[in-house]
């Protein structure tokens, strides 16, 4: 929404940005300082309104025309209006990325946003599934997303301003194109085209352009060469069966081979230019949004980690602002539930403080007469963590002290800045962290003896020790424990974490690292639905268990897998998907209305195998006079679509059973649990 | 394009797939709006996509201090991690994703709207008289600022009076030199000829020219020889310089006086909240009540409601209570309508617009309709007195009141209204027969 700021408005905004400069300048050094990547950030201020629109907008200032904004506006509007709602942060994934500032923040606010923004630029350029998107263009650098998205809009508004289309049609294409947006290959490359091994011979495209050129009317068409007569003289031909493997990515596959579905003549015809270039634009931000949905549990984590380690460790909040951003972070991480911010940060805590564990265990592993067996009997855990604390010197850094630095080891030291320092170049009081080095800051941070993480070392399990003790290179020997302390490389919490951040995603972050002492803490449970009770019942509280839920949740966006199976099913150009079950049958209902709408994207029957659990009615009668649980039986169901009504019929087991995988397990249910 | 746009045509299409408003007041869920503020749920279909069985999924949750026992049922699902890019998942397993937005109305709208759908033409009428306002300067005065005289009036005024009073001087001054003539024949002419002049301007004339009478030798040698001048073509030679400006000429304009009537309204609800009242008729008259109050309210400037709750006693109740209040004992509705008469004396007949609906299930103590209410409701003045009798479960015996009324003022009263809503399917029909009684009257 283009607002007119008065002058005043423009300029109070300017002091805002005046203020915040240094804080931003600030904040992009220390960032990098702590070994942070980050893509280069515009900074915006706004006020309360523009949040809110940006907020609608998902974050980007302009985006294709659709009522579903407006919707999403007022519902934000209102939203704000009784809840007074305040939104600390918008960043968007783009090289330069921007992130908006509302100005009615205080400074502590606005220095924890900042800080937080840095991470996420940090996560954004760096990890790899966004690179997914960048990678198939020829600068891979460039994201351009506020661009492309702009670009969208222009292209759709002039669709929608083109006198021979009705907008609201463009509205209903744009709808029957997000129905399907998680049905892309998120884990592959993005390409704009989709290479498949289309049908060798396009039998019933040729004719039915040789038919336009006739000049016929559809209406004769239809009675003279209908489909049927198309059919017949394909069928003669040899059959057609693509794609060779399963498509993940219908999006593609529709844009390929669909067609629209033409309600006069009752047939498919080619799609207008305008609806394949929407599809298209679509898909692709279907894909450019698609690394978000990925890492949403890492990059909130990343981010509230290292804004806590700039805020609060390296007290980029000044003395007076603190307790207002403690404030702001209690409430962030204290909101219920599994939040992402408190389980990504507390996932990346973990991440650091095992492998700074693992590292110290390595080297009093390799002191002479210690072993994985007799380690925790012969080192006393008090007198390790003292030798790791932070010497004095690099601990407290004042204008007063910098000449102690002069003992420390030359690695710690940012030279150059040290001298300026010396030269009273930089404020070392306000930016003591200058005169370090990345090293220098590890240490300075050192996880494993922060008072929250003081019993995290004496905590490891006799298990572990034996694997790292079994696994460990002998590649060195060191006479004493103090010699093996000396030899703990500080930065190898921080270098695990850099190189996670660069490979994992949400599945494999929470696979890797989600772990039974983080779920007892924590009170986690699974819960199932009974179909005696109609009720959901805690059904576990085991940690994989939990684990394998939670998993289901961020597996493909937490959505069925639906694939391509044929695209030239029956022979006569229908479309078959199949659902690959993993043991959680899909919403029927909603797979009715997708179908529908994958209908109009294909312009002919649309088909769907799937697995169903169907429990009698009998069973269950029986099962609730006995408090137990009534067997469900799987069976095969094909859902067809035809344009004008759903069926759903059973088909035998053989039909379906490719579909079914038979080594993953999401039930929970233990056998007796409603006694 | 741009934000506004999509809002605006959020709107659009909300208007479009809003609940039709019959359907809306007669089985719609009144309890999402507020005064001033009506809500009409829009259909909006969240789009389909394919996600996993809610049921079958099942999730996880988060203890409040400890892990809750195995079997033990957990209520509604806790909102999971994976979930909302985009918010508002909430789908019903099952269900094709319906999803409810609201369509906003301001009453004003609302009125308009039921106008349409129903057919009604209820004109308010503007009664208090709440300002005198100012309207144009159309009135004149004798004095007042400069800025506001009228000088046009003025300046037409002076040549009037000029027009009126002025002659041909030199014409007369020729005519005062004819020989041997007197001023007194100078002047009997002038006035043959309708001059506005005087004798003593005629004298003073006759005496300056003295010396050269003789001149002319008869007033016929004037006559043929001394070209005569109207006033028109004087005021010509000479210009408007010389049109006299008199002070008994000026006038001040000054606005006049508009006196803007606003269209107040005051509507008394009355409800029986005796035992007999039980929930669905509770109900239905809140059904009835709540777009009747949108409606008025919509209708008129300034609207102020009264709630009255009766059983064989009545009270006034804030709007919150009304509909919720029961109590036990017998009915007698007249004691409504005494309090009702008090509380009306606060909104004169003169400068209000009265509306007095009173609803119940027709039970009455014996006697109290014939002998107490209809005098009762004669005597109140009002635009329109309406009963409106819920009675779900079909006529109990002693239940009259409304038929006595019928009875009484007749199925054609211009300002009493008599309603049966049986069901919610009668709303409509019963809001209908209401507002259209008041109508008539103004035939």
């Amino acid at each position: 929404m283009s607002k007119i700021n008065s002058n005043a408005d423009r300029f109070r905004k300017q002091v805002i940005a005046g203020e915040l400069e240094e804080p931003v300048d600030e904040a992009r050094n220390l960032a990098q300082k702590l070994g942070l990547e980050p893509y280069p950030v515009n900074y915006w201020i706004i006020d309360y309104d523009e949040m809110n629109e940006l907020i609608a907008y998902g974050g980007f200032q302009s985006r294709y025309p659709h009522w579903r904004w407006g919707m999403a506006y007022d519902r934000q509007q209102k939203q704000g209006q009784y809840t007074g709602g305040k939104a600390f942060e918008i960043v968007n994934n783009d090289n330069p990325s921007h992130a908006f500032l509302q100005e009615s923040n205080t400074m502590a606010d606005q220095k924890a946003v900042i800080t937080h923004v840095e991470a996420h630029a940090d996560f954004f350029s760096n990890n790899e599934w966004f690179g997914l998107f960048t990678s198939g263009q020829a600068d891979e650098g460039a994201v351009n997303a506020a661009a492309m998205l702009e670009r969208h809009a222009r292209a759709i508004d002039e669709y929608m301003s083109d006198p021979e289309i009705d907008r609201a049609e463009v509205e209903k294409w744009i709808d029957h194109c997000l129905s399907l947006e998680d049905n892309i290959d998120q884990h592959q490359v993005f390409e704009r085209r989709l290479e498949i091994d289309g049908p060798t011979e396009q039998l019933d495209e040729d004719l039915a352009e040789k038919l336009d050129e006739l000049g016929l009317s559809e209406e004769i068409k239809g009675e003279v060469f209908d489909e049927e007569w198309l059919e017949k003289l394909e069928a003669d031909d040899e059959q057609v069966t693509f794609p060779e493997q399963p498509q993940k990515d219908i999006l593609a596959f529709v844009r390929e081979y669909g067609k629209q579905y033409d309600e006069e003549s009752g047939r498919g015809v080619e799609m207008e230019p305008w609806q394949r270039d929407v599809l298209d634009m679509m898909r692709t931000e279907a894909y450019y949004f698609a690394a978000q949905k990925m890492t949403k549990i890492m990059n909130e984590g990343w981010a509230a980690y290292w804004e806590s380690v700039m805020m609060t460790d390296e007290t980029f909040a000044g003395d007076d602002e603190f307790l207002n951003y403690a404030d702001h972070m209690a409430k962030v991480l204290g909101s219920g539930g599994l939040n992402p911010y408190s389980l990504g940060m507390e996932l990346w805590e973990y991440v650091e403080n095992t492998t700074n564990r693992r590292e110290v265990l390595e080297r009093l592993l390799r002191v002479e007469g210690i072993s994985w067996r007799n380690l925790t009997e012969v080192v006393d855990f008090n007198d390790v963590l003292e030798a790791l604390e932070p010497p004095e010197a690099i601990d407290t850094i004042t204008a007063e002290t910098l000449e102690a630095l002069e003992d420390v080891p030359e690695a710690w030291i940012d030279r150059e800045a040290l001298e300026r320092a010396y030269e009273g170049e930089i404020d070392v009081d306000r930016y003591p962290w200058k005169v370090l080095s990345e090293t220098g800051l590890a240490r300075r941070h050192y996880s494993l003896v922060k008072p929250q993480n003081r019993g995290f070392l004496a905590r490891v399990s006799q298990n572990e020790l034996e694997r790292i003790g079994r696994y460990l290179f002998d590649d060195a020997r060191y006479a004493s424990i103090e010699e093996a302390l000396a030899a703990v490389d500080y930065t190898a919490g921080w270098d695990r974490m850099f190189d996670v951040r660069e490979s994992h995603n949400d599945v494999t972050f929470l696979d890797e690292f989600l772990t039974e002492e983080f779920i007892t803490e924590n009170n986690y449970f699974t819960y199932e639905h009974s179909a005696a009770t109609g009720q959901f019942h805690v059904a576990s509280d085991a940690a994989e268990d939990v684990k394998k839920k939670l998993l289901l949740q961020f597996t493909n966006f937490g959505k069925p897998t639906i694939a391509v199976y044929d695209g030239n099913y029956n022979n006569a150009n229908e479309l078959l998907i199949g659902h690959q079950y993993n043991g959680v049958m899909l919403d029927l209902g909603q797979a009715r209305a997708t179908l529908e709408r994958l209908f109009e994207l294909w312009g002919r029957p649309v088909n769907l195998l799937t697995i169903v659990k169907e429990v009698n009615e009998h069973d269950i009668e029986v099962a609730k006079r006995r408090n137990r649980e009534p067997e469900a039986e799987e069976r095969g169901k094909l859902i067809r679509y035809d344009g004008t009504e759903t069926t759903i019929e059973d088909v035998p087991w053989e039909e379906v059973e490719h579909l079914a995988a038979d080594d993953v397990d999401y039930d929970t249910k233990p056998d007796e649990w409603l006694a | 394009m741009g934000l506004r746009d999509d809002v605006e045509r959020f709107r659009e299409v909300g208007e479009q797939r809003r609940e039709d408003l019959a359907e809306f007041i007669q089985y719609g869920d009144l309890g999402q709006s507020r005064p001033g503020e009506i809500k009409i749920p829009v259909k909006i279909v969240s789009l389909p996509e394919f996600a996993y069985d809610q049921r079958d999924k099942g999730g996880v949750g988060q203890g409040d201090g400890g892990t809750p026992d195995v079997g033990q049922p957990v209520g509604q699902p806790q909102p999971q991690p994976g979930d909302g890019d985009d918010d508002g998942d909430g789908d019903e397993p099952g269900e094709d994703g319906g999803e409810h937005e609201y369509y906003e109305m301001d009453p004003e709208e609302f009125a308009q709207e039921l106008d349409e759908e129903l057919g009604l033409e209820l004109e308010p009428k503007g009664k208090k008289v709440i300002e005198e306002k100012e309207g144009p300067f159309t009135d004149l005065t004798r004095s007042g600022p400069d800025s506001t005289l009228d000088f046009e009036r003025m300046f037409k005024e002076g040549l009037k009076r000029k027009l009126a009073m002025d002659f041909d001087e030199e014409f007369l001054y020729e005519l005062c030199k004819v020989e041997g003539i007197t001023p007194r024949e100078v002047f009997e002419w002038a006035r043959g000829k309708n001059l506005p002049v005087s004798m003593a301007w005629v004298e003073e004339a006759h005496s300056e020219v003295d010396d050269e009478r003789g001149k002319w030798a008869s007033i016929e040698a004037v006559e043929a020889n001394v070209e005569r001048e109207s006033v028109q073509q004087k005021i010509r030679r000479e210009g408007i310089k010389h049109v006299p400006f008199r002070r008994e000429d000026e006038r001040y304009r000054y606005p006049e006086i508009i006196e803007e009537k606003e269209k107040n309204v005051v509507v008394v609800n009355i409800r029986d909240v005796s035992g007999s009242m039980r929930e669905k008729k509770r109900e239905l008259v809140e059904r009835t009540f709540t777009p009747l109050d949108w409606y008025l309210q919509g209708k008129y400037d300034n609207a102020e409601f009264v709630y009255i709750a009766h059983d064989a006693d009545a009270w006034e109740v804030e709007r919150g209570d009304f509909f919720g209040i029961r109590s036990g004992g017998g009915t007698k509705i007249s004691s409504a309508y005494d309090l009702a008469a008090e509380l009306l004396e606060e909104y004169p007949w003169s400068d209000w617009n009265r509306y007095v609906f009173a609803a119940g299930d027709s039970e009455n103590s014996s006697n109290d309709t014939e002998e107490r209410v209809i005098p009762l409701m004669e005597e109140i003045d009002a635009n329109l007195h309406a009963y409106v009798e819920t009675q779900p479960s079909g006529n109990a015996i002693n239940a009259t009141h409304a038929e006595e009324l019928e009875r009484h003022f007749g199925h054609d009263a211009d300002d009493v209204a008599v309603a049966y809503v049986n069901s919610e399917a009668d709303v409509a029909d019963a809001i209908y027969e209401i507002l259209s009684t008041e109508g008539e009257s103004d035939e």
